[in-house]
């Protein structure tokens, strides 16, 4: 029941969140440049929930985005997928009690998920390859998200402990080594 | 409880760093006119006093008065050349107005013929690298995938997909979006295109100029009709750069478009549009 409860917050969270990118971040860019609160959310959700909620949630939330207002249906769904199962990953291999720690993981998938999809666009989409411009965007976004994580990084631990203590109970090894 | 106070001190510093960049990187340099006058007024009596002091103990103050004439000399004939080219122009204008005044008419009236459903815009593609909006009619309004969409301006873009209320319209500066045109002034056709390209990303880049094209800033650019989506003679924008390079077929431009693209909240999708 408390799971149940909290996979519908983590929802509501995602629209919540969806208005706050729409309306907010559209205009408070970094040189016209906006983060994409999607991927560290759902990374926030791979780690501290595990995988088996990152994986769903990620493909459900990209394929509702791709449905609001991306060009083709499937690739953010992809993508942020992908993003719960690297979560997943780095959950089993690295500590999430540093900040340094979260920080280079969102930079690391923020730069797998963005060039992914760049890829993906391109066959689907024939983008044309500017890889330059993309690169400098790519590290702007980089930029902007390490800043949220430093901003956000207590209200991920706490909200995150205590969505890791509903969901994975005794499982939870990596916080005590 | 040293850590936890600095801790929150890290945060605020980030904080205000974040909304420090947000502002540096969004602000209209030229506002800031008025600290840079400011900070000149102070600094430039000393910096001549020391040019002065500079100057007379090397002796070479004459160098300076010739690079001051000279300095003169460019900036007249800068000016010349901006007069001669502005007459250029209007040169090319007037004479492509005789053979494209018939067309010109015919357009409007075309125009006229166009049925369009107004539409707002309702949200905003959240993805850096493309450009994509979606607007409050659909299905249920009459629109289908691949109808034009205009502005008061000009040309916006194209709808690729339909749900029963909303629609999904791919901006011409979206850079999977590709437009057929034509320079109004010569009819020489050109590809514009959506781009990357750091502080170009709501300008079109125009590759395959003709070699025998003549470009000149300013020209208007207008959809030629190829291609199966826009019809003939809806105003694209203007060119605002010409890029020459070692060969000249792959030479571009950057087109400003009519319509502003970060400012556009209504458009207007041509229902009856057929090419």
């Amino acid at each position: 029941m408390k799971n149940t409860i909290i996979v519908v917050c983590l929802i509501l969270v995602f629209i919540l969140l969806y208005f706050l990118q729409v309306n907010f971040f559209n205009w408070f860019t970094i040189a016209g440049i906006m983060p994409n609160l999607f991927i560290i959310y759902v990374l926030f959700i791979g780690l501290f929930a595990g995988k088996r909620l990152g994986v769903p949630l990620g493909v459900l939330f990209g394929l509702l985005l791709d449905f609001f207002a991306s060009q083709q249906i499937g690739a953010s769904a992809i993508m942020l997928g992908v993003v719960g199962i690297l979560a997943g990953i780095l959950n089993k291999n690295f500590s999430k009690d540093s900040r340094i720690t979260i920080l280079l993981m969102t930079m690391g998938v923020t730069a797998i998920y963005e060039i992914g999809l760049y890829i993906t666009n391109y066959f689907i989409m024939h983008y044309n390859i500017e890889i330059i411009a993309f690169l400098k965007i790519l590290l702007i976004e980089i930029l902007y998200h390490a800043l949220l994580i430093i901003i956000l990084y207590p209200i991920f631990q706490k909200v995150g402990y205590y969505i890791e203590e509903s969901f994975r109970g005794k499982k939870i090894l990596t916080r005590y080594f | 409880m040293y850590q936890k106070k600095t801790g929150i001190v890290g945060i605020i510093i980030t904080i205000v760093i974040l909304i420090i960049l947000v502002i540096i990187s969004n602000i209209n340099l030229e506002k800031l006119s008025y600290i840079e006058n400011v900070v000149s007024s102070i600094v430039m009596p000393i910096q001549n006093g020391l040019t002065y002091l500079k100057n007379k103990i090397t002796g070479n103050t004459e160098f300076f008065d010739d690079i001051t004439k000279l300095q003169q000399e460019n900036d007249e004939l800068k000016a010349k050349n901006a007069e001669l080219e502005q007459n250029l122009r209007e040169f090319e204008i007037i004479k492509s107005e005789n053979t494209t005044l018939k067309e010109y008419l015919s357009l409007t009236e075309k125009y006229s013929d166009y049925e369009t459903k107004a539409a707002y815009i309702i949200s905003k593609d959240i993805s850096n690298y493309s450009n994509v909006f979606v607007i409050n009619v659909g299905e249920k309004d009459g629109i289908q995938a691949n109808m034009t969409v205009i502005s008061d301006k000009g040309l916006v873009g194209h709808v690729i997909s339909v749900t029963s209320n909303t629609a999904k319209v791919q901006t011409i500066i979206d850079t999977a979006s590709t437009v057929s045109a034509v320079i109004s002034s010569s009819r020489d056709t050109i590809i514009c295109k959506g781009t990357l390209e750091e502080n170009k990303q709501n300008l079109l880049k125009a590759s395959y100029i003709p070699t025998s094209a003549n470009l000149v800033g300013g020209d208007k650019i207008e959809t030629s009709g190829m291609g199966g989506i826009y019809p003939k003679g809806i105003v694209v924008g203007t060119i605002k750069e010409i890029q020459n390079t070692k060969n000249i077929t792959n030479r571009y431009a950057y087109i400003e478009p009519a319509v502003d693209f970060d400012k556009v909240e209504t458009v207007l999708v041509i229902t009856n549009g057929t090419v």
